[in-house]
């Protein structure tokens, strides 16, 4: 095996050498991320995996709304060059398409399913992205998005149990006011050691 | 000859007779209790030091049970998710009668530190019927073993009437599931 910053090194030249990069970012020895545009990514992939990056650890998507933007990533892992990479890419928002990659790396099925619960992905080509995977007869947005309400929404949906009265202070009670101040005086003159 | 030293026994009717055997069947339900764990909650970790030497559920004629059919308590162990819900509703009902509730922690009692989380429930006893609740996030082995000892007192005094209360507002129950669950049937890919 070969030392671990020269992984890093082949893997930049393997990835500039054929993919227009938008953004590269280094983490560590052990890590490193690419951006690229939508197009590249899946022929990205298929380079990577023949590269010996052969395991697809996730695939999971970021949400921002500031941009109107998600980010899809995959993040990939090769035994024998220690890097987990993870290639980004931000897709639109309102209407987010992706190619699925079950050709490439057949274990991306249910991460789609999930991707697609949880984000509202659309992954066409894979047969059944569209069943339910985690969440059971859900009835509303995709709850991992940023403008989803989870109280709002847990408030419409589940009963709360009501109390008659608020809980109760025990360390703050007025009748008990003297014997606290007492009590603090008390540790103030026993402060240093020294007894007054 | 007939003997004069005894009277008649009076003649007991039968909810009188069913009432004795009941009581007979009570003593001996509560000093042999059969638990059904559901673990899917971080207070299971309270349980391993409940069964074993350190706090020994045994003395107190307890012990855990594989199946739903053959088990007297249901123990929920902190938080429900939307989805588990519908497979507790499932074991609870496959249980043979008389069946008890616990409710471990502050997660069934009333969603705890998951209050506002869009996967779980918030208060267990509005879908299925508890007979106690141990509160505390998490509680501590002795409240654990306390809590079993309230419910076997409840066994003795006939307040578990979980099961019943079940039976007699099961249209409340059932409205209730399907207001949080939308439907109580699983539709699962792996089992159809």
């Amino acid at each position: 095996m070969m030392n671990s910053m020269n992984n890093v090194e082949f893997l930049k030249g393997l990835m500039n050498q054929n993919f227009k990069i938008v953004e590269t970012d280094v983490i560590d020895q052990y890590q490193v991320s690419f951006v690229l545009k939508q197009a590249d990514v899946l022929q990205a992939l298929v380079t990577l995996r023949n590269a010996g990056w052969i395991q697809m650890s996730y695939l999971s998507a970021v949400d921002w709304p500031d941009e109107n933007k998600i980010e899809v990533v995959y993040i990939l892992m090769n035994w024998e060059r220690p890097v987990h990479i993870q290639i980004r890419t931000k897709i639109d928002r309102n209407d987010p398409v992706m190619p699925t990659i079950i050709h490439i790396y057949p274990g991306a099925k249910y991460y789609e399913r999930e991707c697609h619960e949880f984000f509202g992905v659309k992954f066409p080509g894979n047969p059944d992205y569209q069943k339910q995977l985690i969440l059971e007869m859900w009835d509303d947005m995709p709850p991992l998005r940023k403008d989803f309400d989870p109280k709002a929404y847990s408030d419409r949906k589940f009963t709360k149990r009501e109390y008659n009265e608020d809980y109760l202070v025990l360390s703050d009670q007025n009748d008990k006011k003297a014997k606290r101040e007492a009590r603090k005086e008390r540790a103030e003159s026993l402060k240093g050691g020294q007894k007054i | 000859m007939k003997s004069t030293k005894f009277t008649e026994p009076r003649k007991l009717s039968k909810e009188e007779v069913d009432r004795k055997w009941w009581e007979i069947g009570d003593f001996f339900r509560r000093n042999s209790l059969w638990m059904l764990m559901y673990c899917t909650g971080c207070c299971a970790i309270e349980l391993p030091p409940a069964m074993t030497s350190a706090y020994d559920m045994e003395r107190l004629g307890m012990g855990p049970m594989a199946t739903p059919r053959q088990a007297d308590i249901l123990l929920i162990s902190g938080y429900l998710s939307v989805k588990s819900l519908r497979r507790v509703i499932y074991t609870y009902e496959q249980m043979s009668e008389p069946k008890y509730v616990v409710g471990l922690g502050s997660c069934p009692i009333n969603g705890g530190i998951y209050h506002d989380s869009h996967a779980v429930i918030n208060q267990l006893d509005q879908y299925i019927p508890v007979d106690t609740y141990v509160a505390g996030c998490m509680p501590n082995t002795e409240s654990v073993m306390n809590g079993f000892v309230d419910l076997m007192e409840q066994i003795r005094d006939k307040t578990a009437k979980g099961w019943i209360k079940y039976k007699e507002n099961n249209e409340w129950y059932k409205k209730n599931q399907k207001a949080a669950l939308g439907e109580v049937i699983i539709h699962d890919e792996f089992h159809e």
